[in-house]
């Protein structure tokens, strides 16, 4: 059934340029999976109509007194009936695999795009949005794939039939081929307004939902400090909006039910009284009435497949839609343009290198740890992110991972129930990119610009390990995975990062890991664990990527004082030799560093150890200290 | 074929912390929900019964037309007949319709009551259990169990009574027509039913897993994408992308494994159909020319044997859904099953004294985390908890912010047992602040009138400000009415703790255990927000977890905390003085070792 392998070793390069491109580039992509289910559906729906036919000759035998004819009649009926069937079941695995390959290289597509952007998506699209496109959507354009085949089978189908008996009976020939049009037209007036309410109701469907999801979320305050019948009482009126929205969907609904109970029964009444007419007439035997009643009660069906492909159309081409904006999203500008002639910087070269900062005249001198303390704590940001040649973070989206994370919520919860759109409704949280303000220059290590190397090079070079660094869900050992220079074992990582009680809890909560905490689970974001112990399993995982240069933001700061001292002291230890820049302003973590650098308004304002700045330089006593000025002045009194 | 393996084992593992109900208490609840609605329900089936039965006149009729065609008929009794089955056509249509609105008006009646219900039962979850079981599986019992369910209400439910409603009514007119013609159309059953078994026995699980593996495939772009800049910090883009493709290749094992079920299945179906429409032309012919019955007889009976698939077609769809629905159900329905530890509402404080007597906790039988913990917080007076990293301080906080009972000894409030009191007066006196500060969608009112419902705009207000957030909150583009949360203004994390206090402020307790309120903050940013807490702390009683060891100089008393036991406990300066570890990690804080 496949000549391809899915998933595919590459899900190609669409056609971006529009959804209708685009949907059109998928279909080109699987075109013999889709003439073999067009054939089959071609087979499967011929046969159901041919089955009238010795239903037909049949009856028509047993007037007539014919033993031998009944039966064959009979037996005709039953090959035929079983080569549909086969058919029937053939189309089915066609179409559906049609549908797994759409979905399989959509979702290819995003996962390689998610990658490709790596930190410029989250920035720029919520994650339920992205989600969405890979559940969703999706299934809908999935289903239009589906859909599609079977379409033309029946178009196909339905002209086969007409061409039949507009042979044999002209006038019944064309009542069948022009009613069947008349048939399909009457239906649209309902299409309309049914997608409007339907898309109404989802979208209220969609908001009931992420109420509760987030009532249900924030359920530990509410349970710790009130207020459980003001979010009651809202989720019930919202969740009356949707049933009420529901049940006015449900009005066209049924009309349409009763239109399609009524509309093509009065066509077979019609054709059925005619061919009674021409039998009296002596024109049309009695058998052939029953074929004609039958054939035409069988075009109800293709009938109905026209109207799902029109639904089907439409969801699809919204989705298409979707699937576009997120394949086309390119690297924010600001990283390693490829146009721009990239630098090169090797390893070893960069390792004894200092790394330097225009912007605030910081220099980390190579081989050294370096401690800065800066007061401003979005300045500090700025900085690390300068520090390894990222771009910068638009300023919006500071608040971002909270939405993000609630989108995810509502996307997984999206794709388990197959993924009819409730994801919809989240979606629209996307944080638009700020303006692009002249940003500051990039920091230089030996000279080179980060940001005029390669982007991998830049990365392989300085590792920037941020204030919240994503424990991604997978075993222990899973974690440990990362390009490593192989100088830092896991273990020794996570000694220094003094992590021996969270391997405890890890193997406590895996009863499957037998132990060994290694192949322990870590769940979606290490929730499971407290914030300390992710931030100490994330401060090894960096260890071990043992970079020429790390970048540490706040590493330890949920970390108590006992055992953030003793890290202080695995971090100097693992890293003797190696570059490394924490942002911190822990005295526990200053007291280790070789140097510490005190900027102020975005330059350097100090410079020496932690003992010596504490005693000549009252600012930085006053931020490292948080005494306020007053105290201060009074204990140095 | 054999069955690929599980994904979702190892999720079930994990997420087990709430109950799902057992098939009895799911019975029990459909019981209850159909005898609510019985009389709308045989509304439905009663309207639908009208409407099949209609349908069953056209083959009668063309039954009839054969017989009078082959006996020789005029064009009167043609359009008699015709006319007839308008009309017929016209009521089938017309209770069909009505059918579908009364199924659809009184499934969505259902769903609300279920999902409301749900909610309402969640909201009543004790505390302890909230916290151990954390809020993750409860939210996807919201979102995807309640999805599924309305899947199930919606369609399942209605579609499976209306088909068996037609299957008998279609059975019955066979039976009416020629009892014999119906024993010849079942000929195939025993196929069908041979298929079912083997079919149903196999399709639930497969069809859960196969949804749980394409589900797993979104888990992790959606990781891939929440933890862009780690992903790229670490170069980890290409073991992103071959992880993805190796949850598409299981999702699609599953996929290619639920087909190979249907492939032999649907033959199954098709079969006895086939062999129905075939045997009553067949061998109905041959009785007609025994004479045993009429032509007419004959069409209307192979009409009706024709008629039999759509119905059976939809029972055997929709059968799988319904199943899934009730797995859906006996999850929601799980939360009705969490044990009311009892509690007394005639047990009240007197006075605000916190007390702890030789209390030993423990999460798990035999393995306390707490040893025999004894302290005494005077009113008003603050003390600081430090300690390493899972010494046990959170979960005695938890104790002492009543939320846990101890498992031996007291905790005490006012003399009064915390454990004995219902939660909701529990948090008229003390309350637990710990890094969750979620900011729930909807208005900045909303996120603060939770706290006091009763409190006008000007106690708001006045709460916002005692907690420094009045510049942010007034600088908002609708005040009060913004719309916060998710998809709404984000506020940033120092906001959301600002807000977190301003409900403190409003709410009002008198004693507060702070579970490093800020840690997870910027220390930079914390530091401003410690401006905002320590006002609202003013003249409460106060049980800090401290990370920081300027919290703990500031408190009155300072217990040390090291593997569930209170190691050193005093004042700041009798800790200092007695040279201790504490003082040891004092002096490096404080640079003067």
């Amino acid at each position: 059934m496949s000549l391809v392998q899915l998933p595919m070793s590459d899900p190609g390069s669409p056609d971006l340029t529009s959804p209708r491109r685009f949907l059109r580039w998928l279909g080109r992509s699987q075109r013999r999976g889709r003439v073999l289910a067009v054939l089959w559906g071609v087979l499967h729906m011929g046969g159901q109509a041919a089955i009238p036919l010795f239903v037909g000759r049949g009856i028509q035998a047993a007037i007539d007194g014919d033993r031998s004819a009944v039966l064959a009649a009979g037996a005709g009926a039953f090959v035929l009936g079983a080569v549909q069937a086969a058919a029937a079941t053939m189309l089915h695995r066609q179409t559906v695999w049609n549908w797994i390959t759409a979905a399989c290289q959509i979702r290819q597509l995003v996962a390689r795009q998610a990658s490709r952007l790596g930190a410029g998506l989250s920035d720029r699209i919520a994650t339920g949005e992205v989600v969405a496109v890979s559940s969703g959507d999706v299934e809908k354009i999935g289903w239009f794939v589906e859909i599609s085949a079977r379409l033309w089978a029946a178009v196909a189908v339905w002209l086969g039939v007409s061409v039949v008996v507009l042979v044999r009976q002209p006038v019944l020939g064309l009542a069948v081929l022009l009613g069947v049009l008349v048939l399909a037209a009457a239906f649209w007036p309902l299409i309309g307004p049914f997608e409007r309410r339907f898309d109404e109701q989802r979208s209220l469907g969609g908001k009931a939902g992420e109420l509760a999801a987030d009532t249900v979320a924030g359920l530990r305050v509410l349970r710790g400090i009130g207020g459980e019948e003001l979010f009651l009482d809202r989720y019930r009126e919202a969740s009356q909006k949707v049933r009420a929205a529901a049940v006015r969907t449900a009005r066209v609904w049924a009309l349409m039910r009763a239109q399609q109970v009524l509309l093509p029964g009065a066509f077979v009444v019609g054709v059925t009284w005619y061919g009674a007419h021409l039998v009296v007439r002596g024109d049309l035997g009695v058998g052939d009435l029953v074929a004609v009643y039958g054939a035409t009660a069988f075009l109800a069906g293709p009938l109905r497949v026209l109207g799902e492909a029109a639904h089907a159309w439409t969801a699809a081409r919204v989705s298409a839609a979707r699937a576009v904006r997120v394949l086309r999203l390119e690297r924010a500008s600001g990283t390693a343009a490829p146009a721009a002639p990239a630098e090169s910087l090797p390893a070893d070269r960069a390792a004894r290198s200092d790394l330097h900062d225009p912007a605030t005249g910081l220099t980390a001198p190579a081989g050294l740890l370096t401690a800065v303390v800066c007061g401003d704590p979005d300045a500090a940001g700025a900085l690390a992110e300068r520090l390894g040649g990222h771009a910068p973070r638009g300023r919006a989206a500071e608040g971002a991972p909270e939405a993000a994370a609630a989108g995810t919520a509502a996307g997984t919860a999206d794709d388990a129930d197959g993924g009819t759109g409730a994801a919809g409704g989240a979606v629209g949280a996307g944080t638009p990119a700020a303006p692009p303000a002249p940003s500051p220059p990039s920091a230089r290590l030996g000279g080179v610009a980060l940001d005029a190397l390669p982007l991998a090079e830049a990365r392989a070079l300085v590792l920037v390990h941020d204030k919240e660094p994503v424990l991604l869900s997978g075993t222990l050992a899973d974690l440990f995975a990362v390009p490593a220079s192989g100088r830092v074992a896991p273990a020794d990582a996570l000694a220094a990062a003094r992590a021996d009680d969270v391997l405890d809890a890890l193997v406590d909560g895996a009863p499957d890991a037998q132990g060994d905490p290694m192949r322990a689970r870590i769940t979606e974001r290490g929730r499971s664990l407290s914030g300390g112990q992710r931030q100490r399993l994330a401060l090894a995982r960096s260890l071990v990527a043992d970079p020429p240069v790390l970048v540490l933001d706040e590493p330890t700061s949920a970390v108590d004082a006992h055992t953030e001292s003793r890290i202080a002291d695995g971090l100097r230890e693992v890293r003797k030799g190696r570059t490394t820049v924490v942002l911190a302003t822990s005295p526990l973590l200053l007291d280790r560093a070789d140097r510490v650098v005190l900027l102020q308004d975005g330059r350097v304002a100090a410079t020496g150890t932690h003992r010596e700045l504490m005693h000549t330089d009252p600012r930085y006593r006053s931020v490292v200290t948080r005494e306020e000025t007053a105290d201060l002045q009074e204990e140095t009194a | 074929m054999r069955p690929p393996a599980d994904p979702a084992a190892q999720e079930r593992e994990a997420a087990t912390l709430l109950p799902v109900g057992s098939p009895a208490t799911v019975r029990a609840y459909v019981r209850l929900l159909a005898a609510r609605h019985r009389r709308s329900f045989a509304g439905v089936v009663g309207l639908h019964a009208v409407g099949a039965a209609a349908g069953l006149v056209g083959p009668w009729v063309l039954g009839s037309l054969v017989d009078g065609l082959d006996g020789g008929t005029t064009e009167a009794r043609i359009a008699h007949a015709a006319l007839w089955y308008l009309l017929a056509l016209a009521v089938q249509a017309a209770f069909t319709g009505m059918s579908r609105l009364r199924g659809a008006v009184l499934g969505e009646q259902v769903l609300a009551d279920l999902r409301e219900d749900f909610l309402v039962r969640s909201v009543a979850l004790p505390p302890g259990v909230l916290e151990r079981a954390g809020t993750g599986d409860l939210v996807s019992r919201t979102t995807t169990d309640v999805d599924r369910l309305a899947r199930s209400v919606r369609d399942a439910v209605p579609e499976l009574a209306v088909a068996v409603v037609s299957v008998l009514l279609v059975l019955g007119a066979l039976l009416v027509t020629s009892p014999l013609l119906a024993v010849t159309a079942l000929v195939g059953l025993p196929v069908l039913l041979a298929g079912s078994r083997w079919y149903f026995r196999r399709a639930p699980q497969s069809y859960r897993a196969e949804s749980a593996s394409y589900a797993a495939v979104n888990t992790v772009l959606a990781e891939t994408v929440d933890a862009g800049r780690t992903v790229e910090a670490l170069r980890i883009g290409d073991d992103r992308v071959a992880l993805t493709d190796e949850r598409i290749r299981t999702w699609i094992s599953w996929e290619r494994y639920t087909m190979w079920l249907r492939t032999r299945y649907f033959p199954t179906v098709d079969l006895p159909y086939v062999l129905a429409v075939a045997a009553t032309l067949g061998l109905g012919g041959l009785y007609t020319l025994q004479g045993w019955i009429g032509v007419g007889q004959l069409t209307s009976g192979v009409l009706y044997a024709q008629m039999l698939i759509e119905p059976v077609d939809l029972i055997l769809r929709w059968y799988d859904e319904l199943q899934v629905g009730q797995a859906s159900l006996a999850r929601l329905v799980g939360v009705r099953e969490v044990a009311d530890p009892g509690r007394d509402g005639s047990v009240r404080p007197d006075g605000r004294r916190v007390r702890a007597d030789e209390v030993r906790f423990g999460y798990r039988e035999g393995a306390d985390v707490l040893h025999g913990i004894s302290l005494a917080v005077e009113p008003g007076a603050r003390l600081a908890l430090v300690g390493p990293s899972g010494a046990g301080k959170s979960t005695l906080g938890r104790l002492l912010a009543g939320i846990h009972a101890p498992r031996t000894g007291r905790v005490t409030l006012g003399g009064a047992a915390l454990a004995d009191m219902p939660p909701e007066r529990v948090r008229t006196h003390v309350a637990l602040v710990n890094q969750e500060h979620h900011v729930f969608v909807g208005t900045l009112r909303d996120n603060l009138r939770l706290a006091r419902p009763d409190a006008d705009d000007a106690a708001l207000r006045a709460a916002l400000e005692a907690v420094d957030a009045g510049p942010w909150a007034d600088a908002l583009p609708e005040g009060l009415d913004t719309e916060v949360g998710s998809g709404g203004t984000a506020l940033t994390p120092p906001q959301a703790q600002q807000l977190a206090l301003a409900r403190l402020v409003l709410a009002d307790p008198h004693t507060l255990v702070l579970d490093e309120a800020t840690s997870l903050l910027d220390p930079r940013a914390a530091r401003h927000l410690e401006r905002s807490l320590s006002r609202v702390l003013d003249g409460r009683t106060v049980i800090a977890i401290a990370h920081r060891l300027h919290t703990a100089h500031d408190a009155d008393l300072i217990a040390v905390v090291e593997d569930g036991r209170i190691t050193e406990y005093g004042s700041h300066p009798e800790l200092v003085a007695a040279g201790g570890p504490y003082a040891a990690l004092w002096r490096s804080w404080r640079d003067e070792g």
